[in-house]
């Protein structure tokens, strides 16, 4: 497998003053499942905006397929066409993902930026209606439509682009438990299906399930380790010092007792 | 899950190659509008920034500052000559200096808004068809005069001695009159000035207009950046003007509604935290000598500047 996106030393401060990510390298394989986990204001979202040209950092180099990823490079026109239906972004506010009169103009929205036929366009969206279980909502505008529903027509409308790469931005804050089921197993379908998934997260248990590769970032806005997810979420002292679980008192019965704990599968005793 | 993965998506792109052929894109003036609406952001971090540095003004108290700045105000259109207005310059800039501001940012904000609403407006008195008086610059020349109503357009149309000093002295007054707002705004964090105009009893109902634009000015701009970004990652190519007037007014119907919604919600977490129309604050701290020596200085050097 061939790199897909390569950071070399990326470093982004906000207003020139406040760090969100410091000298940060990663290589990242076509096809693969990768996380960036971390707490809050770690820097993730940023990183992931950074590797999709969302955001340009200050130092360093982003390559998508050894081709320079920066401000310059996407004002050329083959280029911006080339990244951008390759490099699909999944924000974490549906909200202002979505733009569009209804679910439909969503969903058909990147196909006829494409200059793919309409009926070809029709034909995508029709599909990933049916795959997304959103198939009632295509005449609804966005802001008639539920949290999960949001999410569900925000990820349609990523993948009527046909992406090889998704980027995913806390995907499952805020959403039911029915409805994260439901993004697992569509990330895991989307897995098998060949894309390359890159996901910024806190959510222990989605990384777990999706049994991703893992870079976790210290508060300090750096890489503190990379491995694989069984690795990284075993490494308890780790994911303490990242405060991605912390220690608290417990009353069973008679007895009081301090215990390290995270909201998802461990939780020993 | 697996088996309902539509066909297409299993398509893999032609090519890995892209051709550099095609030109570069241009933004348009939409989008170069959402990049200065972003700089709103970074411009309230830097006004916070340089609230907190540890200069002489950041030291003051900031009721202290809302008066001098009332105070030195009304000097500034008291003066009626040049020198003094100079002088008067001079002393702020001396504060400027001393509160470790960045004097470059800092008068370029005031000479482009003085420029904007001091000398612009002002620039056609320096003629003497709206001022009479010595011409010292011949500009145009008619064949005869012309009397129209109350107006009188002479046949030497020029700038006269009398007009360069209006103008002079209006700009002047605009560039000092702002760099004192810029002066106490830059040195004073935002919810010190709302505590201050309240000791000042400024009314309750003026200040909240005030402190929720404030907040939401920044909420909006993050929206309007963030709103961008999502339509960029889904930008295949270059949108033409009309394009992005369409999703401009698409999206500011969204904010509209956000907006609405957001003000209803507002309103009922302020009613749930005990809300009744009245602006509650903690007592202000007491005013230290320093405070007190600063204030008397200042409002010396006023008095000063009004005898002089």
């Amino acid at each position: 497998m061939d790199n897909i996106i390569t950071l070399k030393n990326i470093s982004y401060s906000y207003y020139n003053r406040i760090p969100a990510v410091s000298d940060i390298s990663l290589d990242i394989m076509e096809g693969e499942c990768y996380s960036i986990i971390g707490a809050n204001g770690t820097g993730k979202s940023t990183l992931l905006q950074i590797m999709s040209g969302l955001v340009h950092h200050s130092e360093g180099s982003v390559f998508f397929r050894e081709n320079e990823v920066s401000a310059e490079s996407l004002k050329n026109r083959s280029f911006l066409k080339f990244f951008r239906e390759r490099v699909g972004y999944v924000f974490q506010d549906s909200d202002i993902q979505l733009f569009c009169p209804t679910v439909m103009d969503e969903l058909l929205y990147g196909p006829l930026q494409l200059e793919i036929k309409e009926s070809e366009a029709m034909e995508r969206a029709k599909e990933v209606m049916q795959m997304l279980e959103i198939q009632d909502l295509r005449d609804r505008p966005s802001y008639m439509l539920s949290g999960g529903e949001k999410k569900r027509v925000a990820i349609g409308s990523v993948l009527t682009i046909n992406p090889e790469v998704i980027l995913f931005d806390e995907p499952t804050n805020g959403l039911d438990p029915r409805t994260q089921c439901f993004l697992v197993e569509l990330m895991l379908a989307l897995g098998d299906a060949g894309k390359t998934l890159i996901i910024a997260t806190h959510d222990l248990s989605l990384v777990a399930e999706l049994e991703t590769n893992v870079a976790l970032l210290s508060e300090e806005h750096r890489i503190e380790k990379t491995g694989s997810a069984d690795e990284i979420l075993k490494d308890e002292d780790l994911l303490l010092r990242a405060n991605l679980i912390h220690e608290h008192m417990h009353v069973h019965g008679d007895k009081t007792h301090k215990h390290r704990h995270s909201h998802y599968f461990f939780h020993k005793h | 899950m697996a088996n309902r993965i539509p066909s297409f998506l299993l398509d893999k792109p032609d090519s890995d190659i892209y051709s550099e052929d095609r030109g570069k894109i241009k933004l348009s003036f939409i989008e170069r509008g959402i990049n200065q609406v972003a700089d709103v952001i970074r411009s309230g971090y830097i006004q916070w920034d340089t609230a907190t540095n540890d200069g002489f003004f950041q030291r003051l108290d900031a009721r202290i500052k809302m008066i001098f700045l009332l105070f030195f105000a009304v000097i500034v259109s008291l003066k009626k000559e040049i020198m003094p207005e100079i002088y008067l310059g001079s002393f702020i800039f001396v504060l400027v200096l001393m509160s470790r501001l960045n004097i470059f940012s800092f008068y370029k904000k005031v000479f482009f808004l003085g420029f904007l609403f001091g000398f612009l407006i002002a620039v056609p008195s320096a003629f003497n068809v709206i001022v009479k008086g010595e011409i010292i610059f011949p500009v145009f020349q008619l064949s005869k005069d012309y009397r129209f109503w109350v107006y009188h357009i002479p046949a030497d149309i020029g700038i006269t001695r009398e007009g360069i000093s209006a103008v002079s002295m209006l700009t002047i007054r605009v560039v000092n009159s702002l760099s004192i707002a810029f002066l106490v705004l830059s040195t004073t964090p935002f919810p010190d000035i709302i505590k201050a105009l309240k000791m000042l009893k400024v009314p309750d109902s003026f200040l909240m207009v005030i402190t929720l634009s404030y907040k939401y000015i920044f909420i909006f701009s993050k929206t309007v950046e963030d709103m961008h970004r999502a339509k960029k990652s889904r930008l295949l190519r270059e949108v033409n003007s009309a394009e992005a007037r369409k999703w401009a007014a698409g999206r500011m119907g969204f904010i509209f509604r956000k907006t609405r919604l957001r003000c209803d919600e507002i309103f009922k977490a302020m009613l749930s935290r005990g809300f009744s129309e009245e602006v509650k604050i903690y007592k202000p701290r007491k005013l230290k000598s320093r405070d007190i020596i600063a204030g008397a200085i200042l409002m010396i050097t006023g008095v000063f500047f009004i005898w002089y």
